[in-house]
């Protein structure tokens, strides 16, 4: 079936949300679609990309004092708090389950498009040379890759980003994470200095819900399908699974992996 | 691609060497699909892998992947090199590109994997 399932779950802690998101790419294999989970965080924290040493997480001053949690996708780290956080489970057999880049550019210029039309200078970075070493900057939203959004600024040549995701590419299934920054992250230090969406929209975002299924009605009809809504939240239907896949998340042999 | 090379549908090839062992990469397609790679993790030498089972993984600059063994033995020799040389993968990657040497617990297993014509028509057959 063509399409997208998605559930809006309650604010959760980063290994509850990274088990989650386990669990909903294996459901998507299961299921045979396309599944969806978008969710916050119920404390500040970081998630740091699948293999990002720890040694520099500790260094970054920008982050001192916030949990941590490995995420099983790549791409830089994140602070998590002003963010509306999204995981897509996709089957490699699907026509976005290809070319890492086309999952990529699916949402990205689907959030794009849906920004321009409230007149919101949205646009995706063309990336930076491979050989300027932006893979070295620890924080995602201090990175430009290919595709990432941003917001465009007359001052700044790379404009403000304001939506990166990365992925996990498994056997049968490819998740990605993504993270839309919404407000300047109240977190200390260098984290600071990045606004959000509403901290640069020029005109009214309006509510969050609503914006949200425009968005991903818009990546639907991309395969001409629909968007349908579960309630309940996807960790309430997972609940018996989802204790064990988060106590991997939460132990110390996964976090200094590296 | 070389007419000695199998390769599995998950994209790693292997080559069965005259020693009772069988070096395994990755195929030039998957090389070329996960672009700027920044990390590899090979697997520990003495490893008894199934056929099939994660053997390591690799990130570039937007996602982290897997590697998994083609046919079920033991890791016998890793490539050292490549963790500090990954441009290597996509100069050479069925040479000098080389993962893992394995000693397989069945030295006929790679024969009912895919011949490079089959693999062929498998990544032509990949969405786009």
């Amino acid at each position: 079936m063509s399409g997208l399932i998605a559930w809006w779950d309650e604010p959760a802690s980063g290994p509850d949300n990274m088990a989650a998101d386990e669990l909903l790419a294996a459901e998507s294999l299961r299921l045979d679609r396309v599944l969806v989970r978008i969710y916050r965080w119920c404390e500040p924290a970081v998630s740091l990309g699948g293999f990002q040493r720890l040694a520099d997480a500790r260094r970054c001053v920008a982050i001192a004092g916030l949990p941590l949690v490995r995420r099983p996708s790549g791409g830089g780290a994140i602070v998590h708090g002003s963010d509306l956080t999204y995981a897509v489970a996709v089957p490699r057999g699907h026509p976005w389950g290809g070319d890492p880049q086309r999952l990529y550019d699916v949402f990205h210029e689907s959030f794009a498009d849906l920004l321009r039309e409230r007149g919101i200078a949205a646009t995706r970075h063309p990336g930076r040379d491979p050989g300027a070493g932006d893979e070295s900057r620890f924080l995602c939203f201090d990175r430009r890759a290919r595709g990432d959004l941003v917001v465009e600024a007359g001052d700044l040549p790379d404009g403000h980003k304001i939506l990166g995701s990365a992925q996990r590419r498994l056997q049968a299934a490819v998740l990605q994470h993504g993270s839309l920054l919404l407000d300047r992250p109240t977190a200390p230090g260098e984290s600071g200095q990045h606004p959000g969406l509403r901290d640069l929209a020029t005109s009214e975002v309006g509510p969050l819900r609503p914006l949200v299924a425009s968005w991903l009605e818009r990546i639907a009809r991309r395969v001409a399908g629909a968007v349908d809504w579960r309630d309940g939240g996807f960790l309430a239907t997972r609940a018996d699974e989802w204790a064990a896949a988060a106590s991997r998340y939460r132990g110390e042999a996964w976090l200094t992996r590296r | 691609m070389a007419a000695d090379l199998r390769f599995a549908k998950t994209h790693e090839w292997i080559r069965p060497e005259g020693d009772g062992l069988a070096t395994v990469g990755i195929s030039a397609y998957a090389v070329e699909a996960l672009t700027d790679l920044v990390f590899m993790q090979l697997p520990e030498v003495g490893r008894k892998v199934k056929a099939g089972e994660s053997i390591g993984e690799i990130e570039s600059v937007k996602a982290v992947s897997d590697f998994y063994a083609p046919v079920s033995g033991e890791i016998v020799e890793v490539n050292q090199a490549l963790p500090n040389a990954l441009e290597t993968l996509g100069q050479d990657p069925y040479g000098a590109g080389w993962l893992v040497r394995i000693r397989p617990d069945d030295a006929a297993e790679a024969a009912g994997l895919l011949d490079a014509a089959a693999y062929d028509s498998l990544v032509k057959s990949q969405p786009h």
